[in-house]
């Protein structure tokens, strides 16, 4: 699973100043989920799996995602921003190892 | 709010060597019934009906409970004094109910999130919005699970 931890984002590919424009986005993660024993008791260890997701735009975060076990594999989330003005839109992804997963893309007018 | 899920993110920080699972991850992911979890989130605030405020879109059967859509749009001007605070999913009969909280800002300028989730089985889901004034709406759409993909 070489591939954990690759951030994908997806915006649309004419965007106006003052638009509000909706941005999808998804990580390769596995999400691990609870594992029980033949007894059915919760095996204990420490489950690998995206708690936050911060993003930012401008510098300034404006969606903020905690999420818990019940989410996805190779989770996908999609949110609203305005486009103010050009500038990166940052999405980090942050798991239960402390892995950090970053992905950014460039909000330019055309 | 914030400080109450702050307070308990303290609490089981410290109280670490009887939860296996990671401190941080406590406050809002708990193996848990769907009651006691809504207790610890909204501490028995009311929840008004939010039908027609909120719009949650997902599917009525879900074939592959591993990967079910869901979005969630709230009507909702999104300036600085009146905007949507959180949007929370709640899957009643998961063994983790609550899914998902979403923090959102003015900056934003639409209320809208959508994420992919698991359904351990057929039941009620709940999309749950504070607003910035702090009142609690909630929409809800019964999910049939045809192969249930919660596991453990």
């Amino acid at each position: 699973m070489s591939e954990i931890g690759k951030v994908r984002i997806r915006v649309p590919s004419s965007i106006k100043p003052g638009d509000v424009v909706q941005v999808r986005t998804l990580v390769i993660h596995p999400m691990e989920r609870i594992e029980r024993d033949a007894q059915g008791k919760i095996i204990p260890k420490t489950y690998n799996y995206i708690h936050k997701v911060v993003v930012t735009y401008l510098g300034k975060t404006i969606v903020t995602f905690d999420t818990t076990q019940s989410v996805s594999e190779n989770p996908f989330f999609s949110f609203a921003f305005r486009a103010t003005d050009p500038g990166p839109l940052k999405v980090e992804f942050l798991d239960t190892t402390g892995g950090r997963y970053e992905g950014a893309v460039d909000i330019t007018f055309a | 709010m914030l400080g109450t899920l702050g307070a308990l993110g303290v609490a089981a920080a410290s109280g670490v060597l009887a939860a296996p699972r990671p401190a941080r991850a406590q406050p809002l992911g708990l193996n848990e019934s769907v009651d006691v979890a809504m207790k610890r989130v909204f501490a028995g605030r009311p929840i008004r009906d939010g039908e027609s405020l909120i719009k949650l879109d997902i599917p009525l059967i879900a074939e592959n409970g591993a990967v079910v859509p869901v979005s969630v749009r709230v009507d909702s001007p999104m300036t600085p004094t009146s905007y949507v605070k959180h949007i929370y999913i709640v899957a009643d009969k998961n063994r983790i109910p609550v899914v998902t909280r979403v923090t959102l800002t003015p900056a934003a300028g639409q209320a809208f999130v959508g994420a992919n989730i698991r359904l351990g089985e057929t039941g009620p889901v709940h999309a749950i919005v504070e607003q910035s004034d702090g009142t609690l709406w909630r929409s809800t759409r019964e999910v049939k699970v045809t192969v249930g993909g919660c596991g453990g």
